[in-house]
């Protein structure tokens, strides 16, 4: 049987409120896409849904003195058809791009992918590799939390009973890329994801990196042994080899109904070598040296 | 069982008082109170067959709570076929173009035609395709349906640029 009230908050106070009022029993809905199939599928049950898709505070996205700041309730579309995100945050751009298809992209939501927490949320990597922090607001008090320890592991965070999410905001780095495998071209959960965000200094080399994958772990991650491998080194020189092995101790990916670990293992490198090369403004054959020669890697050149 | 909630909503341009369960979808709601156009397919979000316009946006109904809805606007296809130019454009190519079999698809298949072409979208088959990539035909094997919507893209093109 199942046994759900409702409740719909029209402002963040109203918000606050409910959620402090029925705490752990509380579940905020926006967009629903997660929500609803779990609720059908009788993975939920008993709970009091909090309404959030009202909140006009949650919504939108704004641009302030080299930072970006997008409302939790900010739907994915909105970010897929931003000129602006895709000048100064491609890697969250290309996220959007290939997340799900155009009308769940109109309905599901920036707040909701991450508070899921699945180990396959497609907007996790870019969000981590641009280095984003959450704003979380509960009744009395408000946090900021750095995104990379947001994620504890699969559909479970650091939010605490009675927070919500409130905004996720970051510094724009144009030098930042994406990339998604999955097992079509559209309409597909991910297999794996890569996302990078680089700085370089004027010799060409590498001064700040931050890369992340989804799918490959229980939880979206950081990857830090392979940023550890690339940085100092020159962006259009990486050996895939090298950069192969540190990544391995980045991963634990597993089999399931998409893709063997023994696949993902061998397609997270590949994916982001395609990250970085991006990131860096170049294309793959000419970031990694390794490939050899540019002509050899192109059809009909 | 939870008790019932009262939700106030626009459907096809009319104001309706209704109840609902409080984890109702939106399709559940829709249909429980005899608006069969909207088509319940999967139910899991991926197969389109209940899209409708929220607000003038083309959502899928069995995604979206029910009391979200309160105080919003909806419209099936029934309310917009003959009301809104674009559908019945639509719709008239569908039928043209051989695009509809056992019609089960078509109702989101339109919709979410309009949402691609109310949005600029171009007269562009892989365009296209990735625009209703979320709509699952088992039928008339997607060429038919591109090729309708691709008709109405580049008409309204030519209209535009002409
Ligand atoms: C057909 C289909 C395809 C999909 N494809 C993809 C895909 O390609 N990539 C991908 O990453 N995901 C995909 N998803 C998953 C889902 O659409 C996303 O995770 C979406 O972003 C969830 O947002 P929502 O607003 O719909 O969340 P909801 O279902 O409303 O909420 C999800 C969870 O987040 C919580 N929550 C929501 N907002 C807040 C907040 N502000 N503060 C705290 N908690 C909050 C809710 O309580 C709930 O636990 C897909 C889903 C479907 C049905
Ligand atoms: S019934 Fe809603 S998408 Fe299939
Ligand atoms: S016409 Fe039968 S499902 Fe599309």
């Amino acid at each position: 049987m199942k046994d759900f009230a409702y409740h719909k908050a029209p402002d963040l106070k109203s918000v606050q409120q409910l959620l402090t009022e029925f705490a752990e029993h509380a579940l905020p809905v926006a967009g629903g896409s997660n929500v609803m199939v779990d609720i059908r599928n009788g993975r939920l049950n008993d709970r009091e849904l909090i309404g959030i898709s009202d909140i006009a505070e949650l919504q939108g996205l704004r641009f302030s003195r080299g930072k970006i700041i997008i409302g939790a309730a900010t739907k994915i579309s909105e970010i897929a058809v931003s000129q602006l995100l895709a000048a100064k945050a491609p890697a969250l751009w290309m996220a959007a791009q290939v997340f799900a298809d155009p009308i769940i992209r109109n309905s599901a939501t920036v707040g909701g992918n991450l508070a899921y927490a699945s180990p396959a949320a497609d907007l996790a990597p870019p969000l981590l590799a641009l280095n984003a922090d959450l704003l979380l607001l509960k009744k009395g008090g408000k946090r900021k939390l750095p995104l990379a320890d947001f994620f504890l592991g699969v559909n479970h965070t650091a939010l605490e009973p009675g927070e919500l999410i409130a905004s996720v905001e970051f510094a724009a780095n144009a030098r930042s890329a994406f990339y998604k495998l999955g097992l079509r071209n559209a309409m597909a959960i991910s297999i794996a994801t890569a996302a990078a965000a680089v700085k370089r200094v004027r010799d060409g080399s590498i001064s700040e990196i931050r890369l992340a994958m989804g799918s490959v772990a229980p939880r979206p991650v950081r990857c830090l042994h392979a940023e550890q491998f690339l940085l100092g080194k020159q962006a259009l020189h990486i050996d895939p080899e090298a950069l192969a092995q540190a990544l391995v101790w980045d991963i634990s990916p597993i089999d399931d109904i998409r893709a063997s670990a023994v696949y993902r293992r061998a397609m997270a490198p590949v994916l982001m070598q395609r990250a970085i090369a991006r990131a860096c403004g170049g294309c793959a054959d000419e970031v990694f040296a390794g490939k050899k020669s540019a002509d050899e890697g192109r059809a009909g050149a | 069982m939870s008790g019932t909630l009262q939700i106030s909503l626009k459907i096809n341009g009319e104001s309706r008082v209704l109840h609902t369960a409080a984890h109702s979808s939106l399709l559940n709601l829709l249909r429980d109170n005899g608006y069969f156009d909207v088509k319940c397919g999967c139910e899991q979000g991926d197969c389109g067959a209940c899209t409708v316009l929220l607000d003038g946006i083309a959502v899928k109904s069995c995604v979206i709570l029910a009391m979200n809805c309160d105080g919003h606007e909806v419209r099936t296809i029934k309310g917009l076929g003959g009301h809104d130019r674009l559908t019945s454009r639509l719709q008239k190519a569908f039928v043209e173009h051989g695009a509809i079999q056992c019609g089960f698809c078509t109702p989101g298949m339109i919709i979410a035609a309009g949402d691609y072409l109310r949005h600029d979208g171009r007269a562009d088959r892989e365009q296209i395709r990735r625009a209703m990539s979320g709509n699952l035909c088992r039928c008339t094997g997607y060429q038919k349906i591109i090729d309708a919507v691709y008709e109405v893209a580049a008409e309204l093109e030519s209209e535009v640029c002409g």
